[in-house]
């Protein structure tokens, strides 16, 4: 088989035992290999109904074709679980050296089920799987556990993702780390330490051929040469915080909880400013040409990554306006392995009940929007499930349901899931694509914000357009993301879904075209629906949180601008229209049929 | 076409290389209203123009002017010669030719003018029964024609007007904006300058006390602010700068404002023609509008974003 290993490896934790299982070929050519794979396996190995820390609930991570091909950016994997954060599926994507170590060591999936009965890191070598004792690597940072493993390692060519204090302690957005970077949204290192599991460790030497390497090369030579034009010179040259100036200047950058849509001191910690002030280098994933990373300096000479998701929640989001009290807090969501959006989100919904004298624990810790202290005490606090951080360490969601009252009306979520710093009632596009996704509040795997941001919508309207555009933006995302292709090449492909098939057959030797791959997106993002549909999904999740439908923008060029209850039920209904779905949003039985997808013999579908 | 899509695709050509012998002085150095006058008749037309060539005599001596500065190659061609060269340099497809002695420019008419070349290729008009070459708008395609002219030694416009779709304005139609024809006087003697002097004093105190609009002061020129972000906040080291543009300038026209402003961006944001951005940017119009066209018109007091066109992060 070329561009997979065509091999699944299944390790159990409660056993401490693994085996080999063969990939079928059909399931590769339906799915593709990351997220596509990943929901996929989850569909078939998560029991319906499962919860998300019991130790039937898979976390299954996956390579994909593209990994180790050395066309640009695609040194990336997947991790999908049922999310402790949602209920639903959890998708999540990093990247780098650990990719391609996964691929080398000679598998397309690792599924791992089970509890070990202490902490426990998995290191796999080729074919040889071994369950080595962690628990003296409780409470080490991911990165410290990183390099901890990598000196027991034989091989220094070993590679290895961890969980931090917050995975161990089941918080709810707990993120698995390698090199830095971050399986971030959803929780699924809360799903790891659920299993006792500190880390994976991989070294490899398994090659993956392709079927056409001198054509895989021309189009991978093609693509880096693209790579390096003016469509990636934001990434290349500034990074991703380079967003914040803009969307304050468009009212559409999140403050104080979705009070505002600009902050008043966004220049302060701008891209720009914080290049001017901080920064220190740029740095990228294997395989990259583009190297989007920042790392910044603070005042201690400590060095940070910072990207606009991060600057934005732990920033304007809590009303913090003091760059190095945002580059100290992004360093303890680091150290901790927390998700840099749900922890600002949290917090800032924390910020709004105690500014309005509820939730005295927060109070007691000072939290209150734009307080340095108290923000930078609160994280370590969720962590480790002290005080407020144990109510906090549950998300937005979970913590206003358990505080009760108005609280709920400015829990800032979609399915538990917090939001990004984009403003959905100026991103009208964007508020469809945030309300409906299986992930929820994702800006990932929808990037309806996009055509928000051309000019070929009028971004502060709502109309029955934008269903097709959203679902269009899902499936060519469901594409991207089980390649796999990094988003910041999206626009150097001239015809992106031609020029994938072309590369695709290439690789893999398939004959596959254009449409096929549009089916395939279409396939893997029903599926993510049809998984959500079996856990319990109702119409009333695709919605957005109270505030966004009841209050204008107060601030900024969209001063005035509102999103109705009744334009959001216009949009979604346009949107289950362009999927073919019922109007409540289920998924008839033909179009499952349609898409080869399983025909669910379950009470929850209510077709 | 109407006057403010000419006017944005049009350039203003001042011819300053004539011989100035009735004169006994160059002309296009006459202080006039405490400027030399070829400064006072250029500060006026960029009221209306981009862009503004000035056609000099090989070695002539000029202030230093808001322009591009072109030579004629052979010397006192004439009008014919200067009308060459000045179309010539032109990056634009119109020019409104003139010289550096006509002290009395009238925008609205200038701009009347524009609006008349839609279907010819000259616009000239005629006053007191005389053509007026150096008041005229010229479609830069004649260039070829006014070579073969220059090369025959037919020193004279009219010999062009014969050959190609001319619009000749009539007194009645000029009058409507310049009743005296004051946009046709020039200044061939130390008489006519002492004249054009004391009519000047007279035109300001009029234009002090009176309500109408003097000639000069038609508000045809707008002033936008362009903010950069990102990269080009970087390369620029500024995060915005303020443009003073022709009424009904386009987008184009910003971008090449811009560009002439902070060079460094050429190249990396705006791209080599200084008339658009390269694809990896994009344009938004107070916050509100993503705009893509670069024939799209700017209005007075917008403000101009110029930034990534990826908002991925």
């Amino acid at each position: 088989m070329y561009g997979f290993h065509g091999r699944l490896l299944h390790i159990d934790l409660n056993s401490a035992k693994s085996s080999w299982h063969e990939l079928e070929e059909s399931r590769l050519r339906a799915f593709l290999g990351g997220i596509g794979l990943g929901t996929s396996l989850l569909y078939d190995y998560a029991p319906p109904g499962v919860d998300p820390f019991s130790p039937a609930n898979p976390l299954i991570f996956t390579s994909a074709p593209l990994v180790g091909t050395g066309l640009t950016t695609t040194a990336k994997f997947a991790v999908v679980t049922k999310s402790p954060l949602t209920g639903f599926i959890a998708d999540s994507l990093s990247s780098s050296f650990f990719a391609l170590e996964l691929k080398r060591v000679g598998l397309d999936a690792l599924v791992i089920t089970g509890r070990a009965s202490s902490m426990v890191y998995i290191f796999i070598h080729n074919h040889n799987v071994e369950i080595r004792e962690a628990e003296q690597l409780r409470g080490r940072s991911p990165s410290e556990a990183e390099s901890l493993i990598r000196s027991e390692l034989d091989s220094p060519a070993g590679r290895v993702a961890a969980i931090g204090k917050a995975g161990e302690n089941r918080v709810l957005f707990a993120t698995i780390s390698n090199e830095g970077r971050h399986a971030g949204r959803g929780g699924v290192g809360a799903v790891m330490g659920s299993k006792n599991l500190k880390a994976i460790a991989l070294c490899g030497d398994q090659e993956s051929r392709t079927a056409d390497p001198k054509g895989v090369e021309a189009i991978a030579e093609s693509l880096r040469q693209r790579s390096l034009g003016s469509l990636t010179d934001k990434y290349r040259n500034i990074g991703t915080v380079a967003n914040l100036a803009v969307f304050n200047r468009l009212g559409s950058l999140p403050t104080r909880n979705f009070q505002q849509p600009t902050f008043d001191h966004a220049e302060a910690v701008s891209g720009e400013t914080l290049t001017e002030n901080n920064f220190s280098r740029r740095h990228g994933c294997a395989s990259c040409t583009i190297r989007c990373e920042r790392l910044f300096k603070s005042l201690t000479g400590e060095e940070q990554r910072l990207e606009y998701e991060t600057l934005f929640a732990l920033g304007p989001l809590c009303g913090i306006k003091d760059p190095e009290v945002v580059l100290q807090a992004a360093r303890l969501c680091d150290l901790y392995g927390l998700d840099t959006i749900s922890t600002g989100g949290t917090l800032a919904w924390a910020m709004e009940c105690s500014e309005r004298g509820l939730l005295p624990g927060a109070q007691e810790l000072g939290l209150r929007f734009g307080q340095p202290d108290a923000l930078l005490a609160a994280i370590p606090a969720i962590a480790r499930r002290e005080g407020i951080g144990a109510v906090l360490a549950g998300g937005s969601r979970r913590a206003a349901l358990e505080t009760g009252g108005e609280t709920l009306y400015w829990a800032m979520h979609v399915k538990g899931l917090e939001l990004p710093g984009y403003e959905p009632r100026s991103l009208k596009t964007m508020a469809l694509g945030l309300a409906v996704s299986p992930r929820g509040a994702c800006h990932n795997r929808s990037g309806a914000y996009e055509f928000d941001f051309s000019g070929e919508v009028d971004r502060l309207r709502a109309d029955s357009g934008r269903g097709a555009l959203v679902a269009a933006s899902e499936d060519f995302a469901a594409v991207l993301d089980s390649l796999i292709v990094c988003k910041f090449l999206r626009k150097c492909f001239t015809d992106f879904y031609s020029e994938s098939a072309e590369l695709l057959s290439k690789v893999t030797g398939w004959s596959c075209s254009s449409t096929d791959l549009r089916r395939i997106g279409e396939r893997i993002h029903t599926l993510k629906k049809l998984f959500n549909v079996r856990e319990g999904w109702q119409p009333e999740d695709d919605w957005l949180p109270e505030r966004l439908l009841a209050e204008a923008l107060p601030t900024g060029v969209a001063q005035g601008v509102s999103l109705t209850s009744a334009e959001l039920q216009g949009m979604i209904q346009s949107y289950y229209q362009a999927r073919g779905w019922d109007e409540k949003g289920f998924i008839p039985e033909k179009k499952l049929w349609e898409l080869g997808l399983p025909i669910m013999q379950n009470e929850n579908c209510k077709m | 076409m109407g006057a403010e899509q000419s006017i944005a695709d049009a350039t203003a050509v001042i011819l300053a290389g004539g011989k100035s012998s009735r004169m006994g002085r160059p002309k296009a150095l006459l202080l006039f209203d405490n400027e030399p006058l070829i400064v006072h008749i250029a500060r006026a037309l960029t009221r209306l123009f981009a862009e503004t060539v000035v056609v000099a005599a090989p070695g002539q001596e000029l202030p230093p002017l808001q322009a591009t500065l072109v030579r004629d190659e052979v010397p006192h061609q004439g009008p014919v010669g200067g009308i060459y060269y000045g179309l010539r340099a032109a990056k634009r497809n119109f020019c409104f030719v003139t010289s550096c002695d006509t002290a009395f420019l009238n925008l609205s008419l200038i701009s009347y003018l524009l609006s008349q070349i839609s279907d010819c290729d000259v616009v000239v008009p005629y006053w007191q029964e005389r053509f007026q070459p150096l008041h005229a708008v010229y479609r830069k395609s004649v260039l070829p024609l006014v070579k073969e002219q220059l090369d025959r030694g037919e020193l004279r416009p009219i010999f062009l007007y014969e050959k190609v779709r001319t619009r000749k304005i009539d007194e009645d139609e000029i009058r409507h904006f310049d009743p005296q024809g004051l946009s046709f006087l020039n200044m061939n003697t130390p008489e006519d300058y002492e004249s054009a002097l004391k009519r000047w004093q007279e035109v300001r105190q009029r234009r002090e006390t009176e309500t109408a609009p003097a000639p000069l002061s038609v508000p045809v020129s707008i002033s936008v602010s362009v903010e950069l972000f990102g990269v080009a906040r970087l390369l620029a080291k500024t995060s915005a700068v303020s443009l003073s543009l022709p009424r009904g300038a386009t987008l184009s026209n910003v971008l090449s404002a811009l560009a002439e402003k902070l060079p460094v961006l050429v190249g990396r944001v705006i791209s080599p023609d200084k008339s658009s951005l390269f694809s990896g940017y994009a344009c938004n119009i107070n916050g509100l509008d993503f705009v893509r066209n670069g024939s799209a018109q700017v209005h007075p007091g917008d403000k101009i974003f110029i930034l990534s066109a990826d908002a991925g992060g």
